[in-house]
C-alpha cells in the first residue's frame, strides 16, 4: 500500500507543487510583509512549475491514491486551462488599482489564489464523490474569502456573504444527493457506481432525486439556472481579477467534473465504441433531456436579463451565465463530438472572457467606474482599449473574425449532427439576443460623445503587452484553428470509459 | 423488541425531539441547548452501531468545540439572546412539495436497500486503529485536502477578523 | 447481571471515597496554606480542626438557596450539576489498581474498561466548560457573565495543549486504553521521563482546566467578585466548590495514570508478594502518588501569583500549543529512531 502511494506521487506533481507553493507563499508573506510582489513572484513561479509538470503528464493515464484521482487527457486539458487562467489572473492582479491600495496586505490574496487553483485542478481529476465534494468545497471556500477581499467596499462583503449562503445551501443539497447515491449503491467510487447502476437493480425515482440533488452542486459551480442567483452579485462585488478567474476557471472546473461524473458513472461501460462517438447512456435517467432543459433556461435567462444591465461587471456576469448555457448544449449531445466542442469553446472562452474583464479593469483603474454609461466617447480617450474590448465582445457574440466564431461553429455542428435541431435553433436565437447588449457597449464607445471632455486614458507598456497576449489568440485561432481543434479532440479521452 | 431496540428508540427520540426543538424554539439559547441534546442522541446512536471512535469524536468536536463556540457567540452578542428568531411559515407550498419529494426519496432508499442491511452490526473490538490506518492509506488524499481546506478557512477567518489598518 | 452488580458496587465505593476525600481535601488545603503563610489554620472544630469540613458542609446545606429574580432558574440549577458530574464521571475510566480475584470473579480495579479511554477523557473534559459558561450566563449578572466567558475561552485554549500532550503518551504506548498505558509504564519507564515536555504541558494545562491558581481567572476575586458563581448560594455554591476539588482529584489521577506510572509500584513483581497483597500495594501506590500530586496542586496555589488575562491567553496559544506540538515531533522522532 505504502509503495503504491509513493509511486502514485509521481502522478501528483502538479498538485503537490501547488500545495508547496501555497505554503511557501504563506511563509514568504510572513518574511516580506511589506512587499507583496515577492509573494506574487513565488506564486507565479509555482504556477509556471505546475504548468510544466502538467504538460509533462501529456499522454499519461493512471488512477491514483485508491481511485480518488485520475490523470488522463481530459484532466490534463482542464488543468492546462485552469493554470493558464491562473497565471493570467495573477498578472492582472499586479496592475489592479482596486487591489493595490495602500495599507492592504496582498500576501493572503496571492496564496489563496494558489489554493483556489489547487481546488479547481483537483476538480478536474476527481473520480470519487468524496474527492469531488472536497475539491468543490476547497475551491468554494477560497472563492468566498477572495470575493470579500476588498472589505472596505460595501458590495464586496455583501457579495461574499451571499456567496457563502448560496454556496452553503447548494453544497448541502449536493452532499445530500451524494449520500442518497451512496445509500443506493454502497459506493462513492464513480467506476463502481457505474457497475452497480449497470445492474439496473436501482430504484429509478430515488436515482432521479439523487441525480438532481448532486447536479445542484455542479450547476452552482457553472452558474446554471436555477442555481445562478449568486452570480451577478458576486461578480459585481468581487475584485475584477477574481470575477474574471471565477467566470473562466471555476466554470471550466465545474464542467470538467460534471462531464466526468456523467461519462464515468452514467455511460454504459460495456457498450464499447459506438459509431459517431455517441455515448450509450444507462437506462433509468434521461440525462440529455434534463441537461437540455437546464441549458435552454440558462442561456435564455442569462441573455434576457443581460439586456437590462448597465454595470459592465453585471453585464459580463449575465453573459457568462448565458455562456454556461451554450456550453451545456455541447454536453447535451452526450458524445465525443459534443465534448470536443465544449473543450474548443472553452479555449476561446478563456481568452475572450479574461480579455473583456481585463479591459474593464484597466478602464476602471483610471476612471473608477464600471458603468456602461461612462464608456461614452471612450474610443477617443483610449482607442486601443476600445478596439480590444470590441474584439473581445465580438468574440463573445460568436462572430468572425474571432475565435468565438470557431467555438460556436463546432458547438452548433455537434448539435445538428446529433439531431438536436430545436436546441440549436434556441441557441441561435440567443446568440442574436446577446448581440444587442454587446453592441450597446460598442455604441457607447464609438458612436456617442461624452459631454464633458475628459483626458486620454494612458496604459502602461506591461499592461499593453498583456492585452496583446490575449488579443493575438482571438484573431490567430480564427484564421488558424486546426491546433486548438486537434488539441481538444485529443483531450476527450476519459480514463476507464469507452 | 429487545433491549437494543429500546435503547435505539430512546436515542432516536432524543435526537429527533431535540432537533424539532432546535427548529421551532423562539429563544436562540434554548435552541442551542436542544442542539446539545440532539448531538448527544446522535453520539448514542453511534455507540449502538459500535462506532465508538465516531461517538466520542462527535462529542469532542460538536459538543465540546463547535457548540461551545456558538454559545460563546450568542452570549457575547447579548442582543441576539432577546431577539425572537423568525420561525414563521413562509413559502409553505414549495416547502411542503420539497419535503414530500425528499421524504419520498428517503423512503425509496430505505425500501430498496432494506433487504441488504444485515440485522446487527458486526462485532468489532475498537474501530480506532482501522480508521487511523485508512486515513493514512486509502483515504490519504481526502484527508490531506481536508486539512488544506481547514487551513484556507483559518486564513479566511483571521483575515475577516483582522482589524482594519 | 453479574457485571452490572459488580459495576454498581465499584461505582458506589469509588464515589464515596472521592466525596470523602474532597471534603477532607478542603481541610488539607487550609492547613497547608496556613503552614505556607506561617499561620495556624482551622483549629476550633474538633481535634486539630478536623471537623471543620463537615461543619462547612452542614452550614452550606442549611443556608438559604437564592436564585436571582432575573436569572434563568432551570439553567441556573443545571449548571452546578453539570460541573460536578463531569468531574466525577471522568474518574470512571481511571484504573486505580490491577485486576484482582474477588469471590471467584476477576475484577478490574477501574469502573469502566473503555477501550478508547483517552478519547473518553478528552470528550468529557471538553464538556466541563458548559458548567461554568452556563452558570455565568444564566445568573444574568455581568460579573458572572464575564467569568463564564473567561472560563470558556480559557478551557478551550488549554484543552488543545492538554489533548496534544496526551497524544505523545498514546504514541508511545500505541493504545487508547488507560489500562494498557499504565501497564506500559512498568519499572521506571514512566511517561514523565519519556516525554518530559508533554508532562510539563499536561500539568500546566491541567491547572488551567481545573481553574486553579495561577489560572483561576474565571473567579478572580479582585476583578470579578466570585466570577461565574457570584450569584450562587447554599448547596449550589457548595456543589461548585465540590466540583473544583473533584476536578483536582480527577486531574491528579490522570497525571498519575498517564505520566507517573499509575498504580505500578516499580519492580513490585520481583518481590514475590501474594496476589492480594500486591493489589493492595498497587492501590496504595496509586493513592500515594495522587496525594503527592494533590499536594503539588495546593503548594503551587499558595506560591505563585495569578496571571493577567492576556498573559494567560498568550501562554496558552503562543507557548503551550507550540511546545505540545514540538513534543509530538520529538516523540515521533524518538519512536522512529526505535528508542522506545
Amino acid at each position: 500500500m505504502i509503495e503504491q502511494l509513493l509511486s502514485d506521487l509521481s502522478f501528483f506533481k502538479p498538485e503537490l507543487t501547488l500545495v508547496v507553493t501555497f505554503l511557501t507563499a504563506i511563509l514568504t508573506d510572513l518574511v516580506f510583509r511589506r512587499s507583496p510582489v515577492v509573494v506574487a513572484a513565488v506564486c507565479l513561479a509555482g504556477f509556471a512549475l505546475t504548468g510544466i509538470f502538467i504538460l509533462g503528464q501529456n499522454g499519461e493515464e493512471a488512477l491514483i491514491f485508491g481511485n480518488m484521482l485520475t490523470v488522463d487527457a481530459f484532466a490534463v486539458f482542464f488543468k492546462v486551462l485552469i493554470t493558464l487562467s491562473a497565471i493570467l489572473v495573477l498578472v492582472f492582479s499586479l496592475s489592479s488599482a482596486e487591489l493595490n491600495t495602500p495599507g492592504r496586505s496582498l500576501g493572503e490574496y496571492y496564496s489563496l489564489l494558489v489554493a483556489l487553483t489547487l481546488g479547481m485542478i483537483l476538480m478536474a481529476g476527481a473520480t470519487n464523490l468524496l474527492m469531488i465534494y472536497l475539491a468543490i468545497e476547497l475551491s468554494s471556500m477560497t472563492s468566498y474569502i477572495l470575493t470579500g477581499y476588498t472589505r472596505e467596499a460595501p458590495d464586496s462583503s455583501e457579495a461574499s456573504l451571499k456567496y457563502v449562503i448560496y454556496g452553503g445551501l447548494s453544497s448541502g443539497i449536493m452532499l445530500y444527493g451524494i449520500s442518497i447515491l451512496y445509500g443506493l449503491t454502497g459506493t462513492l467510487d464513480l467506476y463502481q457506481l457505474n457497475q452497480v447502476l449497470a445492474t439496473g437493480d436501482i430504484n429509478d425515482f430515488t436515482l432521479l432525486i439523487a441525480g438532481v440533488f448532486t447536479m445542484v452542486g455542479f450547476g452552482y459551480k457553472i452558474s446554471a439556472v436555477p442555481f445562478h442567483f449568486w452570480t451577478p452579485d458576486v461578480y459585481e462585488g468581487a475584485p475584477i481579477t477574481i470575477t474574471a478567474f471565477l467566470s473562466v476557471a471555476s466554470k471550466a472546473a465545474g464542467f470538467a467534473v460534471f462531464i466526468r461524473f456523467l461519462k464515468v458513472a452514467f455511460v454504459d461501460a460495456g457498450a464499447g465504441e459506438v459509431a459517431g462517438g455517441f455515448w450509450t447512456m444507462l437506462q433509468g435517467f434521461d440525462w440529455p433531456l434534463m441537461v437540455a432543459i437546464v441549458s435552454v433556461l440558462t442561456m435564455t435567462l442569462g441573455n434576457l436579463v443581460a439586456l437590462w444591465q448597465d454595470n459592465m461587471k453585471r453585464l459580463l456576469a449575465y453573459s457568462s451565465i448565458a455562456h454556461a448555457g451554450y456550453l451545456l448544449m455541447g454536453v447535451v449531445v452526450m458524445g465525443n463530438e459534443g465534448t470536443a466542442a465544449v473543450l474548443i469553446y472553452f479555449i476561446a472562452y478563456l481568452f475572450m472572457n479574461l480579455g473583456a474583464f481585463y479591459v474593464v479593469m484597466l478602464i476602471a483603474n483610471k476612471t473608477g467606474s464600471e458603468d456602461v454609461e461612462d464608456y461614452r466617447g471612450l474610443a477617443a480617450r483610449a482607442p486601443f482599449l476600445s478596439l480590444s474590448l470590441s474584439l473581445f465582445l465580438i468574440s463573445l457574440t460568436g462572430l468572425p473574425p474571432t475565435v468565438g466564431f470557431i467555438g460556436k461553429l463546432y458547438l452548433f455542428a455537434a448539435l445538428l449532427n446529433s439531431g438536436w435541431i430545436w436546441l440549436a435553433v434556441v441557441g441561435g436565437i440567443n446568440t442574436v439576443i446577446s448581440l444587442y447588449y454587446y453592441v450597446k457597449v460598442f455604441r457607447n464607445m464609438y458612436l456617442r460623445e461624452d459631454e464633458e471632455k475628459k483626458g486620454r486614458i494612458e496604459v502602461g507598456a506591461a499592461q499593453l503587452a498583456t492585452l496583446v497576449v490575449l488579443l493575438v489568440p482571438i484573431i490567430l485561432f480564427f484564421f488558424y484553428f486546426p491546433p486548438i481543434v486537434e488539441f481538444a479532440q485529443a483531450s476527450i479521452r476519459i480514463f476507464g470509459t469507452p | 423488541m429487545d433491549l437494543f431496540d429500546i435503547v435505539f428508540y430512546c436515542f432516536a427520540l432524543i435526537a429527533v425531539g431535540s432537533a424539532v426543538v432546535v427548529v421551532f424554539s423562539r429563544n436562540i439559547m434554548y435552541a442551542a441547548f436542544a442542539l446539545l441534546f440532539a448531538f448527544f442522541g446522535i453520539a448514542g446512536l453511534y455507540v449502538l452501531l459500535q462506532a465508538d471512535f465516531l461517538a466520542v469524536t462527535q462529542i469532542l468536536i460538536y459538543i465540546g468545540g463547535i457548540l461551545v463556540l456558538m454559545l460563546f457567540g450568542v452570549m457575547l452578542t447579548n442582543r441576539v439572546v432577546d431577539v425572537d428568531i423568525k420561525t414563521g411559515t413562509l413559502q409553505i407550498v414549495p416547502a411542503a412539495i420539497l419535503a414530500a419529494v425528499v421524504g419520498g426519496s428517503l423512503s425509496g432508499v430505505f425500501y430498496s436497500t432494506w433487504s441488504t442491511v444485515s440485522g446487527t452490526p458486526s462485532d468489532v473490538a475498537t474501530t480506532t486503529p482501522a480508521i487511523g490506518e485508512m486515513l493514512m492509506t486509502s483515504y490519504i488524499l481526502p484527508f490531506e485536502i481536508a486539512s488544506i481546506i481547514l487551513l484556507v478557512a483559518l486564513i479566511g477567518a483571521a483575515m475577516i477578523a483582522r482589524r482594519k489598518t | 447481571m453479574e457485571f452490572f452488580i459488580i459495576s454498581v458496587i465499584k461505582i458506589v465505593i469509588v464515589l464515596l471515597i472521592i466525596l470523602t476525600v474532597v471534603a477532607n481535601l478542603v481541610y488539607v488545603e487550609r492547613k497547608v496554606s496556613a503552614a505556607i503563610q506561617n499561620r495556624i489554620g482551622p483549629n476550633r472544630v474538633g481535634p486539630w480542626g478536623l471537623l471543620q469540613s463537615p461543619a462547612d458542609v452542614l452550614k452550606l446545606f442549611i443556608k438559604e438557596d437564592i436564585v436571582p429574580s432575573t436569572a434563568n432558574p432551570f439553567i441556573h440549577s443545571l449548571a452546578p450539576v453539570i460541573s460536578i458530574s463531569v468531574a466525577l464521571v471522568t474518574f470512571a475510566v481511571v484504573p486505580f489498581g490491577g485486576s484482582v480475584e474477588l469471590f471467584g470473579h476477576q475484577v478490574k480495579l477501574m469502573i469502566a474498561d473503555v477501550n478508547i479511554g483517552v478519547l473518553y477523557i478528552l470528550a468529557l473534559t471538553s464538556l466541563g466548560v458548559y458548567g461554568v459558561t452556563l452558570s455565568g450566563w444564566s445568573s444574568n449578572n455581568k460579573y458572572s457573565l464575564l467569568g463564564g466567558l473567561r472560563a470558556a475561552a480559557q478551557l478551550i485554549s488549554y484543552e488543545l495543549s492538554l489533548g496534544l500532550s496526551i497524544i505523545g503518551v498514546v504514541m508511545i504506548s500505541g493504545s487508547l486504553e488507560l489500562d494498557r498505558i499504565v501497564e506500559m509504564q512498568s519499572g521506571f519507564q514512566w511517561n514523565a521521563f519519556l516525554t518530559p515536555i508533554g508532562f510539563i504541558t499536561f500539568i500546566v494545562a491541567s491547572f488551567a482546566e481545573t481553574n486553579r491558581l495561577p489560572f483561576d481567572l474565571p473567579e478572580a476575586e479582585p476583578e470579578l467578585v466570585g466570577g461565574y458563581h457570584t450569584e450562587y448560594s447554599g448547596m449550589k455554591f457548595g456543589t461548585f466548590f465540590l466540583a473544583e476539588y473533584a476536578n483536582m482529584i480527577t486531574a491528579s489521577s490522570l497525571i498519575v495514570t498517564l505520566f507517573l506510572g499509575g498504580w505500578q509500584f516499580p519492580f513490585l513483581e520481583t518481590f514475590g508478594l501474594p496476589a492480594m497483597m500486591a493489589t493492595v500495594v498497587q492501590v496504595l501506590t496509586f493513592v500515594t502518588k495522587v496525594a503527592f500530586v494533590l499536594f503539588f496542586f495546593i503548594w503551587i496555589r499558595w506560591t505563585i501569583p495569578r496571571f493577567r488575562y492576556d498573559q494567560l491567553m498568550n501562554l496558552g496559544w503562543k507557548v503551550m500549543l507550540p511546545l505540545a506540538l514540538v513534543n509530538l515531533v520529538i516523540t515521533g522522532g524518538l519512536i522512529l529512531a526505535g528508542l522506545f
